[in-house]
């Protein structure tokens, strides 16, 4: 088991950084640069700027100076964000994205594994068709509708919640972002909840189980969850990741301090080492999250272990 | 009712488009024009039905060629995730062995990406025109359409059917296109009806975040959000494309799902 | 004497259609009843809908150990599922949980009748008793660990592991390689015998339990055609389809059938070796076939025989360029073949196969008569409507179904087709790959007397791969035994089966008996 991870993070080395070698490249060769501002610099100002910031050299040489840093944990300063390094940008963003993208993964699988549940234990009756419909529908919700959308009912019709902010944490400035961000993987958590568990109970092993006395709830827990969850499992990984860059649209919608809001700003002012570093870092993450999803496959079906 | 578990949802759908396309030509105001007597107008104004935006254009008739536009890349964008997606998940899927361990890394590589922000980075590099909103969202969305068929393919190939085309004596490309891509065709079809809404939501993403289309053109995504800019006082700007963009996202992913389960079965 | 088991009038329906009909049985202590029919005979549904393991409604009379069955909820079914009855299905390799070990599945089944939790020593000693080595060691690991003969093993010691009063066995030995099944059905009456349990057995084979059952039923299309005791049944069967059933098996005893002369060499196939790449995350290569040799002349049959894992079908796809072949050289007609990518279509029109799986071998989506045709539109140069009727009357099959697709045939008539198509270019040889193993009894002897009349009419050469030996000495002069990859005993049938010199082909031998 430790060898099979310690491969697969090996494995992961060429793919992280055939990301950054993309990216900077691509970066480099757009048009435009990040100190084009409201009128244009004199070519002294601009050749100084190039050369504080190492972009008066070759592509291959400033790609190999921003690996060497990266080594390091240094991912560079920030163009535009003149007095804070990405570094530092990072270490404030990260953390909002993270906590608003873990809450929603573990409300998306939490929630959805309980609708799935609820749905199988009466096949084809009015609460799983019900309930399935309802999961269609969060599945389809764009969480940039739903994000205002509940914005404008709890917060300034209702009055329960506040509309924005971050305010350090506080749960009550949470609840909004989260669930805009959570309900539409919990929609499809409970579709693969259900659709795993329904096809799973067709099985020979769980008629045989059957046949030896098992029924309802027990046959489900000890025969069938472990195997059913494995669609779940591998969705997990991939949704880990859509929840943190989906959180982009979020963070906007709800003004949190997170990651995502430099990115795009970083993005339009055309901050090189900034999207660089929180795309090399999401890379990363989503890296880890595909990793932490094999080895939790692992424990759920034998088979795979070899 | 079978019948109706597909008909309701492509009716919804076929409704909206035909609105899309028919009916901005019959409203008295265009999209762009602005109407200095009725800004910021209420619902039921004359000569608007859902009233005016912030700078008063024709509510009713920006939604409905936001609809149309977004729609345009939704489908454009499909068949480019179409066409790459099957050579892809074909080729890899037939050849097998080295040449699909190499093609899969790609696509794992590509899946291992931030995808939001590939696509952010592109218009970026590129600039923002339509033509690449929806080149650079195909091109992300062939991957999941690459999987599938690649997986059918995998499947399809040890089953004796293709083994007897091939003792008949047909070539590959013969047994691909004529034996093998016929016999997933209701797969792959389920897939691409399950890719629209896949970029529907993107197309508004990138919209909503000013990366996609650009005024003075419009689509539902930055009709979402100017709307969600002015909710506080004017509600129905939001929940209008809101809600079309909801219906369009919602039926199309039922009906593409509800085909996948029946055709895959 | 009561009963452990019995049914009177028994009825089962699935979606308003009766599937079984006025069945009646009893079963006595320590007694072997075996339920024989073909697929679709409603033996598996006579057993599965009383104890609700189907959806098939059951109505008339069920008595388990003086309980009634029918029209008990799920939860009284389940009740005595769970206390008097073990059972043992036709899936070992997907009847256990991936996820438990054999622990974890012993330790249920012991429990199932509310019976105290065992020891490591009991499950141990449950393992030993169904023939598994190393039983502490097996108690640890996870099902896919184990070979399809041991799971069925580990199925049955889970089934007797409550000691229930009933054992019912569906097809237990079927899905087992040939040279085991003798040894855990003769395992499974052991058992019964040891311990008094009264055993139904259900089966498509009658040969299969012949020597287990103590009384017969035979069931067609729902209804009991025959029953008595196993020994009156197989001398004098009463019903007609009883005698049809006895007589289409092929049997090892009996007259040998008249086969055709033999002419010049056909196929010639040297030193063949394939390997493949170990299953999973482990290094090397599995050799599956290892220095094959063999020849095949014009209308000379040759079966190749073995378990399965033996290489036999590896070398039949090797030599007929369908599959790959790493080493070794075959020739046709004296000339070289080329390799799978390069062989020429008058090659391939020279020697055709027909598959195991007979409705998967058609493309779902062709018309029958537009299969038949394939071979003829890319090896030759065309066919005419005319030739592909021809080739269909051949193979007996009616005209009208040239415009059907292969999941409107039956298994019998979409084997038909498929050999009609491999007949089309006119070819010297067919390889077939276990042409007859997956159709009933019937069916498989029409089909074996079919292929008979081909070879004596064509002069057709057959490749023939089983593992069954009596379906070989149907149609083949020689016989060819394999066994992990290599030939290892080859010779002309009769003397073959008369006096076999490896263990396994003894094995085989006592299996097809």
């Amino acid at each position: 088991m430790i060898g099979l991870v310690l491969r697969r993070l090996l494995a992961s080395i060429p793919t992280l950084l055939a990301v950054i070698l993309l990216s900077f490249v691509l970066m480099r060769f757009a048009p435009g640069s990040p100190f084009d501002g409201e009128r244009p610099l004199d070519p002294e100002t601009r050749a100084a700027l190039d050369a504080a910031y190492g972009l008066d050299q070759p592509i291959p040489v400033q790609l190999g100076r921003y690996l060497l840093h990266l080594a390091h944990g240094d991912f560079g300063p920030s163009l535009v964000y003149r007095d804070f390094t990405v570094t530092d940008l990072i270490h404030s963003g990260l953390p909002v994205s993270l906590t608003i993208g873990g809450l929603a993964l573990i409300s998306a699988l939490g929630g959805g594994i309980m609708f799935g549940l609820m749905a199988v234990l009466r096949p084809d009756g009015p609460l799983d068709r019900g309930l399935m419909l309802s999961m269609t529908l969060l599945t389809a919700l764009p969480t940039f509708v739903t994000g205002p959308v509940l914005a404008l009912v709890f917060a300034l019709w209702l009055g329960w919640l506040p509309v924005a902010g971050w305010a350090a944490g506080a749960p009550r400035y949470l609840v909004l972002p989260v669930l805009a961000l959570a309900l539409p993987s919990m929609g499809a958590v409970a579709k693969l909840t259900r659709a795993g568990l329904a096809q799973v109970m067709e099985q020979d092993h769980i008629r045989a189980a059957r046949a030896r006395g098992k029924t309802g709830w027990r046959l489900i827990s000890h025969h069938a969850l472990r195997p059913a969850l494995l669609p779940v499992v591998s969705y997990a990984g991939p949704a880990a990741a859509g929840l943190l860059t989906g959180a982009v649209v979020i963070e906007t919608v709800f003004a949190l301090p997170g990651l995502g809001r430099y990115v795009v700003q970083g993005a339009l002012n055309r901050d090189y080492p900034l999207v660089l570093g929180v795309v090399t870092l999401y890379a990363a993450l989503i890296i880890l999250f595909n990793l932490l999803a094999d080895i939790l496959y692992g424990w759920l079906d034998p088979r795979v272990r070899g | 009712m079978n019948r109706l578990r597909l008909a309701l949802p492509a009716g919804l759908v076929g409704l909206v488009l035909l609105a899309a396309w028919l009916l901005p030509s019959l409203l008295p105001w265009d999209y762009r024009v602005i109407d200095w007597d009725h800004v910021s107008a209420p619902a039921a104004t004359p000569g608007h039905v859902l009233g005016t935006d912030s700078v008063g254009r024709d509510l009713l008739s920006r939604t409905l060629v936001g609809t149309r536009i977004t729609m345009m890349v939704a489908i454009a964008a499909a068949f480019v995730s179409l066409i790459i997606g099957v050579l892809w998940g074909a080729i890899a899927g037939w050849c097998g062995g080295k040449v699909d361990a190499l093609m899969m890394r790609i696509v794992d590589a590509l899946y291992a990406l931030p995808f939001m922000f590939v696509v952010i980075l592109l218009m970026v590099v590129f600039g923002r025109s339509i033509l690449l909103v929806f080149i650079g969202i195909g091109a992300v969305e062939w991957l999941t359409m690459a999987r599938v068929v690649r997986g059918q393919m995998l499947a399809l190939r040890h089953r004796p059917f293709i083994l007897a085309a091939e003792a008949a004596g047909a070539k590959a490309g013969f047994i691909v296109f004529r034996h093998a891509l016929p016999n997933m065709a209701a797969v792959i079809l389920a897939y691409l009806l399950l890719t629209v809404p896949q970029v529907v939501m993107v197309e508004s993403f990138l919209s909503f975040l000013g990366l996609g289309v650009q005024e003075p053109m419009t689509s539902l995504g930055i009709l979402v959000k100017e709307g969600a800019d002015d909710m506080d006082v004017y509600p129905i700007a939001l929940l209008v494309p809101g809600g079309v963009l909801v219906t369009l996202v919602v039926c199309l992913t039922v009906l593409g799902e509800r085909l996948r389960d029946r055709w895959a079965a | 004497m009561t009963s452990v088991f019995r049914y009177h009038g028994l009825r089962v329906e699935i979606a308003g259609r009766a599937v079984v009909q006025s069945l009646d049985l009893a079963i006595a202590p320590g007694e072997c009843v075996a339920l024989v029919g073909e697929s679709g005979s409603g033996k598996s549904q006579s057993w599965m809908a009383p104890f609700g393991l189907s959806p098939g409604i059951a109505s008339g009379e069920a008595w388990l150990c003086g309980e009634a069955l029918v029209g008990r909820d799920e939860a009284d079914r389940s009740r005595l599922r769970a206390r008097h009855v073990g059972f043992v299905f036709q899936q070992p390799l997907t009847s256990l949980s991936p996820h438990l070990t054999i622990a974890a599945h012993l330790e249920e089944a012991f429990t199932q009748a509310g019976g105290a939790r065992p020891d490591r020593a009991t499950l141990a000693a449950a393992l030993s008793e169904v023939g598994i080595d190393q039983p502490q060691d097996r108690l640890r690991q996870f099902p896919h660990r184990l070979s399809g003969g041991q799971r069925q093993r580990v199925m049955i010691a889970m089934a007797i592991a409550h000691q229930p009063a009933l054992l019912i066995a569906d097809e237990p030995t079927t899905a087992l390689d040939a040279t085991l099944r003798r040894e855990v059905m003769a395992m499974l009456t052991n058992l019964c015998r040891k311990r008094g349990m009264a055993m139904l057995l259900i089966s498509h084979d009658l040969a299969s339990v012949a020597d287990a059952a103590d009384r017969l039923i035979i069931m067609r299309q729902g209804e009991m055609v025959e029953q008595g005791p196993t020994r009156d049944v197989i001398a004098h069967p009463g019903s007609a389809y009883g005698r049809d059933l006895l007589a289409a098996a092929p049997r090892l005893d009996g007259p040998a059938p008249h086969r055709p002369a033999i002419g010049a060499l056909l196929l010639e196939a040297r030193d063949i070796a394939v390997s493949f790449p170990h299953p999973g995350w482990r290094r090397g290569r599995l050799q599956a076939v290892d220095q094959a040799t063999l020849t095949v002349h014009e209308g000379e049959a040759l079966a190749i025989v073995g378990g399965s894992g033996s290489g036999k079908s590896t070398l039949a796809r090797a030599i007929a360029r369908l599959g790959p072949c790493d080493a070794g050289e075959v020739s046709w007609r004296g000339l070289p073949l080329p390799p799978r990518d390069r062989i020429r279509p008058a090659e391939r029109a020279g020697f055709q196969p027909v598959f195991q799986d007979p409705v998967a071998s058609l493309d779902p989506r062709w018309r029958v008569a537009d299969i038949i045709a394939e071979p003829a539109r890319h090896l030759g140069s065309g066919v005419s409507q005319q030739h592909i009727l021809a080739a269909m009357a051949e193979c007996d099959l009616e005209p009208m179904l040239a415009d059907r697709r292969p999941h409107e045939l039956s298994g019998g008539q979409a084997q038909r087709v498929a050999i009609a198509r491999a007949l089309i270019t006119d070819p010297a040889m067919l390889i077939l790959d276990e042409a007859t193993s997956a159709l009933d009894v019937l069916v498989a002897g029409r089909v074996l007397d079919l292929l008979a009349r081909l070879q004596r009419e064509r002069q057709l050469a057959l490749l023939m791969i089983t593992h069954d030996l009596a379906v070989a000495r149907r149609l083949c002069h020689r016989i060819l035994v394999m066994d992990h990859g290599r030939i290892i005993e080859q010779g002309d049938t009769e003397s073959l089966i008369r006096s076999p010199q490896t263990d396994i082909t003894r094995q085989l031998v006592a299996a097809s008996h």
